[in-house]
């Protein structure tokens, strides 16, 4: 369990975690835009998500999903979908592709087909290798890319990319270890800075972590509010100024 | 049952449906370039086969798959067993060889040969079902058969049949790739 470090009181100390590097101190609170912890809940009854309790996929699923929901709100980040439109033009072209060389395949006679159906085979794997590659190195873990253009006194940008993975439940050797359940962890990248990022305000990374049970009801039914203020501590905390509260 | 997956669709946008359906269409374009790669690999339009019928019993038997390779530069000999495609006939039909007559290299065909089959189970060659031809030429054969696996074919058969089995199987496959993620 990673323990913070609560800074001594003062609202302006940023509270680190024992895994982020160096954080620059934000400035007073009247330029630190609004954090997500201070926008009220929507109106209207929350739409309830049930996900199969043994399956970590899932769970990890409708807790990046109810990330992006979160985090997406409009007095929140706007969210950046780059490595989804790459994922989506690079597998929509390969299948097109795909799809082509077999059709050519079908209506032309096979020797004469043959140079054009290499043609649409390398192609094909070309596409599909670059898009692994991208998805692998580039891409990773990352589930959310926003960016908030606020405007105090000068026209404040912040950037923010969030990752996550889960945890496995961890097998111990010997009896007296506990097991843990399988636990959410979810990294934070934070950056504010001036318009056309001529000076750095704030900068922050976060990790923190949390096991599925404390989200998530027996029946599979997900606490859509627990998780939300769960995320905006953690999303606070990066921004650089309350500190998160210890995970149980 | 669905109502759960179209409320998540409707909840997570449509970037995640094109996502989802891309998860489909991959892996049906994933197998249609498996399956033409294999093709040039071995040189053959159609790599893998079914036999249909009993005529080269009791080597083949109805509902085994074949694996042909075609390579351009070998010659065939008698008893070959291959599978060949009479200009014309929809299906092709896997006899044995039973005589060849070599002719010398030309220019766009490395190999010249002229063959005639027989099944192994017929009491005739092969002429009847030429079409006409009086001998089959190399660019008539699918393949030879280099190795087989017995009953698998059935399935192949039992879709040709019944149509109605290969829709569902889509189907089934289709709907599981949209709803799970991976």
């Amino acid at each position: 369990m990673a323990r913070k470090k609560t800074a001594n009181g003062a609202a302006q100390d940023i509270s680190t975690a024992t895994t982020s590097t160096d954080s620059i101190p934000s400035p007073p609170s009247p330029d630190r835009p609004p954090g997500p912890l201070s926008l009220p809940p929507l109106p209207g009854p929350r739409e309830v998500v049930k996900v199969n309790n043994y399956s970590t996929t899932e769970l990890k699923n409708a807790c990046d999903d109810a990330v992006k929901r979160y985090l997406s709100r409009p007095e929140l980040f706007q969210q950046n979908h780059q490595h989804t439109d790459v994922r989506l033009a690079l597998g929509w072209l390969s299948v097109f592709v795909a799809g082509g060389t077999g059709l050519y395949g079908y209506k032309v006679e096979f020797e004469q087909s043959k140079p054009v159906v290499w043609v649409g085979l390398i192609l094909y794997m070309l596409l599909t290798f670059t898009q692994t590659l991208y998805s692998y190195f580039i891409e990773g873990d990352i589930v959310f890319v926003g960016k908030r253009k606020t405007f105090s006194k000068r026209i404040i940008t912040e950037r923010i990319t969030l990752s996550s993975r889960t945890i496995p439940v961890s097998s111990s050797s010997s009896n007296s270890t506990p097991i843990t359940p399988p636990q959410y962890s979810l990294s934070l990248s934070y950056v504010r800075s001036t318009s056309a990022n001529k000076s750095l305000l704030a900068k922050g990374k976060t990790q923190a972590r949390a096991p599925y049970s404390r989200f998530f009801d027996a029946e599979g039914g997900m606490d859509g509010d627990a998780f939300e203020r769960w995320v905006g501590e953690v999303v606070e905390e990066g921004m650089g100024g309350l500190p998160a509260s210890k995970e149980s | 049952m669905f109502t759960e997956e179209l409320k998540a669709f409707r909840r997570l946008g449509f970037r995640h449906v094109l996502l989802q359906a891309l998860n489909f269409a991959s892996v049906i374009a994933s197998g249609l370039m498996i399956w033409k790669g294999l093709g040039l690999i071995t040189n053959s339009e159609s790599p893998i086969v079914v036999v249909l019928s009993g005529s080269m019993e009791p080597a083949f038997y109805r509902g085994d798959l074949l694996f042909l390779t075609n390579p351009a530069a070998e010659r065939y000999h008698n008893g070959d067993i291959t599978v060949y495609k009479v200009p014309g006939a929809d299906i092709p039909i896997v006899h044995r060889v039973l005589e060849t007559h070599d002719g010398k290299s030309r220019g766009s065909s490395p190999v010249v040969q002229r063959l005639l089959t027989k099944g192994d189970n017929n009491e005739v060659n092969d002429i009847e079902l030429y079409r006409g031809l009086d001998y089959l030429e190399r660019k008539h054969i699918v393949g030879k058969v280099r190795g087989f696996l017995p009953y698998i074919g059935y399935v192949t058969i039992a879709m040709n049949d019944f149509p109605q089995l290969k829709y569902a199987l889509l189907g089934g496959l289709g709907l599981l790739a949209l709803v799970q993620r991976e």
